[in-house]
């Protein structure tokens, strides 16, 4: 019994042998793939793995640039949890921001970039431009400081007042209780960004005989059409949209910091990044700041999993 | 005539042998002239038999040609979409689309039978499963969203243009009454003022974003190429890796970026923020998504002719993903222009365009119109440069699909 294991475990060796020799062979063969791959993998990794991975590292330490990063084990993440309340409400603050504008977001740039598609070809352009400039075009969400000013002056103010909804201007932005809504409307305005894009070519690029087919296969209705044609063939767009708006929803950092304040009333603005810029940039508690970085990550990463095996199912 | 004259490098197949070259284009004819000047092979368009293409993706397409003695020809080229558009329109000979109707129609004359024409539709249906009220309903829906997206930039657009008495007039108005460029000129007087000229903080930003966007785009480019068609050890599991981090933003890896970045002192330089610029996954995800669409004939047939790999990737593969370039292009100019660096840059001298703007923008209410002209300059050059790329763009975008 043992005898046959043993050889088992020897042929199994012997094939990953045989594999890591055929690859490092195949790898010799192909050495000016590699030679073209350098530059951009050296960057890449420098600046975008050895960050995530020494952000884990320090996220187990008390690190403050001056001394050196010194081992606290999970402490940082035990603080987190149970004594950082703001952390707690800069959680719950991107919690909701993410959960509204992420699959909102997406919805409804797929939602206008399916509308778009059925519009003749020069309306379409210009309704792309129309729809993806916000996305590009800077801090103009900062104009919205001045259409949410708190005084009279304020334009939705000034409409509410001579409508007569309201008798006193509403400090949209520095009262709690209105910021989020405000913000979430202005990421919202936002968010028809790359993956807008990626639908609007995608929608373009279904072979137009899959709908001549389907008509014919008793597809009745433009409902019909979306869920058996159209979102099937555009899965690899899905997912990539969907990437993107996981980065959109989970990295909100600019918009509050522009439009509430930094740090706005209350923290009532403060999202998980703005925290992590806190601690980062202006206590200089890298360690922290590492532990939240590191926090973040997994749950992008198991959002993607999750949104990857949720799209499998699509159009079966 | 010499404008009639379209031109394309690409690979003719004749008697089963690839000869690579030049295809010229005139009004009437054509001739395929090979790399050493010979003319391989001239015809008359009115000789084609049959003409049939197929698009190998980006603008490169596959031609193959039946000619009036029966030989086949097939013509693999850089611009063929083009190309075979022009033989297309110039083709004397090409069938004309009948139907059966068209038949039936034919042969009832020919028996003298009276036909009825079919009413019209007073509304022309494009489109099979679409009913009018729905579409009626997307143009009214998304016309009002439109308004929506696009009335805080036109609000921009408006405050940068009033004068001051009008910008805090109650109640305040959407269009100005007496248009100005006064806000436009006091931003240059504020920047004027300053301790460093806004010249220098212009010239700082056009100088990183220049920089930046072509060493992003070769860098990346090359990186695509090999990933997209070659297939070697640990190329699929780099652009996994890749396709991960796109989601990471620079916020997140600032802080041990910036521990990094002190480490290798690059902090208070352009590096600080070329280098990063380099490496960003989406422009190497966007190409290599794109140069899967090349045929990988071309490369091969290169690779026969004696062309190393750097030769392909500088004038076959590059010159064939030039809409790729444009969307990588795009989205390094857009996160490099809008980068106010604060954190990694100290020296006044070396801020950004951005970051000066940004001081004006705090400077509060006083400076309500320069900071909406502030906005304007700011949105104006990553916008100009989307509408005017626009078709290039969505032509790359339509292969930026991740496939699990």
């Amino acid at each position: 019994m043992s005898n046959t294991q043993l050889s088992f475990t020897r042929r199994y060796l012997n094939m990953k042998a045989d594999k890591l020799h055929y690859g490092l062979a195949k790898a010799k063969r192909m050495k000016v793939c590699y030679l073209f791959l350098a530059p951009y993998a050296i960057l890449f990794l420098t600046f975008f793995i050895l960050p995530i991975c020494t952000s884990i590292f320090y996220g187990f330490t008390y690190y403050n640039i001056l001394e050196k990063p010194r081992f606290i084990g999970m402490q940082n993440y035990i603080n987190l949890i149970l004594q950082d309340e703001v952390f707690l409400t800069s959680v719950k603050n991107t919690f909701v921001i993410a959960v509204i504008t992420g699959p909102v977001g997406y919805i409804l740039s797929f939602m206008f970039a399916w509308f778009i598609n059925e519009l003749p070809k020069w309306l379409r352009a210009i309704a792309v431009v129309v729809f993806y400039a916000p996305s590009i075009s800077g801090n103009a969400y900062s104009i919205f400081s001045i259409i949410f000013r708190g005084d009279a002056y304020g334009y939705l103010n000034s409409i509410l007042l001579n409508l007569g909804f309201i008798d006193a201007p509403v400090l949209w932005l520095t009262n709690p209780d209105y910021i989020m809504p405000v913000l979430i409307f202005v990421i919202l305005w936002m968010s028809m960004g790359t993956g807008f894009l990626s639908f609007v070519a995608g929608f373009q690029g279904i072979d137009k005989s899959m709908y001549e087919a389907g008509y014919v296969d008793g597809v009745r209705n433009r409902w019909q059409e979306l869920y058996f044609i159209t979102l099937p063939s555009m899965k690899p767009m899905l997912l990539f949209g969907a990437v993107m708006s996981i980065t959109s929803a989970f990295n909100v950092c600019d918009v509050p910091r522009a439009l509430a304040g930094y740090p706005s009333t209350d923290y009532a603005a403060r999202t998980v990044v703005t925290h992590l810029f806190d601690y980062g940039f202006s206590r200089f508690e890298m360690g922290y700041a590492s532990a939240i970085a590191t926090l973040l990550f997994l749950v992008m990463i198991l959002c993607k999993k999750f949104i990857s095996s949720a799209l499998e199912k699509v159009g079966t | 005539m010499s404008e009639m004259m379209i031109k394309s490098s690409g690979t003719l197949v004749i008697n089963g042998k690839n000869v690579r070259g030049v295809l010229e284009c005139a009004a009437s004819n054509a001739r395929f002239i090979t790399k050493k000047g010979e003319t391989a092979f001239e015809f008359e368009f009115a000789h084609i038999r049959a003409l049939k293409n197929v698009r190998n993706g980006g603008m490169s397409s596959t031609i193959t040609m039946k000619m009036a003695d029966e030989k086949e020809y097939v013509l693999m080229l850089n611009a063929g979409v083009k190309i075979f558009n022009h033989m297309y329109a110039a083709w004397p000979g090409k069938p004309t689309q009948k139907s059966r109707a068209d038949e039936l129609h034919r042969l009832a004359e020919l028996r003298g039978e009276k036909i009825e024409k079919p009413k019209k539709h007073k509304i022309h249906r494009r489109h099979p499963n679409r009913s009018i009220g729905g579409d009626i309903m997307i143009y009214i829906m998304l016309a009002l969203v439109a308004c929506l997206m696009a009335f805080p930039l036109v609000f921009a657009v408006s405050s940068a243009l009033k004068p001051l008495d009008e910008l805090f007039r109650f109640p305040p108005t959407i269009f100005p009454q007496h248009p100005t460029l006064d806000n436009f000129a006091d931003l240059f007087v504020t920047m004027g003022q300053s301790w460093v000229p806004f010249s220098r903080y212009l010239t700082n930003t056009v100088l990183i974003t220049f920089l930046g966007t072509l060493g992003h785009l070769i860098i990346a480019s090359m990186a695509a190429f090999v990933l997209a068609k070659y297939d070697f050890p640990g190329g699929r599991f780099f652009f996994g890796v890749v396709t991960t981090c796109l989601m990471f933003s620079g916020y997140v890896t600032g802080i041990p970026n910036y521990v990094i970045m002190s480490k290798l002192g690059m902090i208070d330089t352009y590096w600080a923020l070329l280098l990063p610029a380099f490496a960003a996954p989406i422009g190497l995800f966007m190409m290599k998504q794109f140069m899967e669409g090349l045929p990988t004939a071309l490369i091969e047939a290169a690779h026969i002719d004696g062309a190393n790999e750097f030769r392909i990737f500088w004038s076959i593969v590059m010159p064939n993903v030039k809409p790729a370039w444009l969307t990588v292009i795009i989205f390094s100019v857009q996160s490099l222009w809008n980068t106010s660096a604060a954190t990694v840059i100290y020296s006044e001298a070396k801020k950004t365009l951005v970051y000066a703007l940004q001081q004006i923008q705090a400077g509060g209410i006083a400076r309500t119109g320069q900071a909406a002209a502030v906005t304007v300059v700011v949105m104006a050059v990553p916008i100009v440069i989307f509408i005017i790329s626009q078709s290039k763009i969505l032509e790359t975008m339509a292969s930026s699909g991740i496939k699990d």
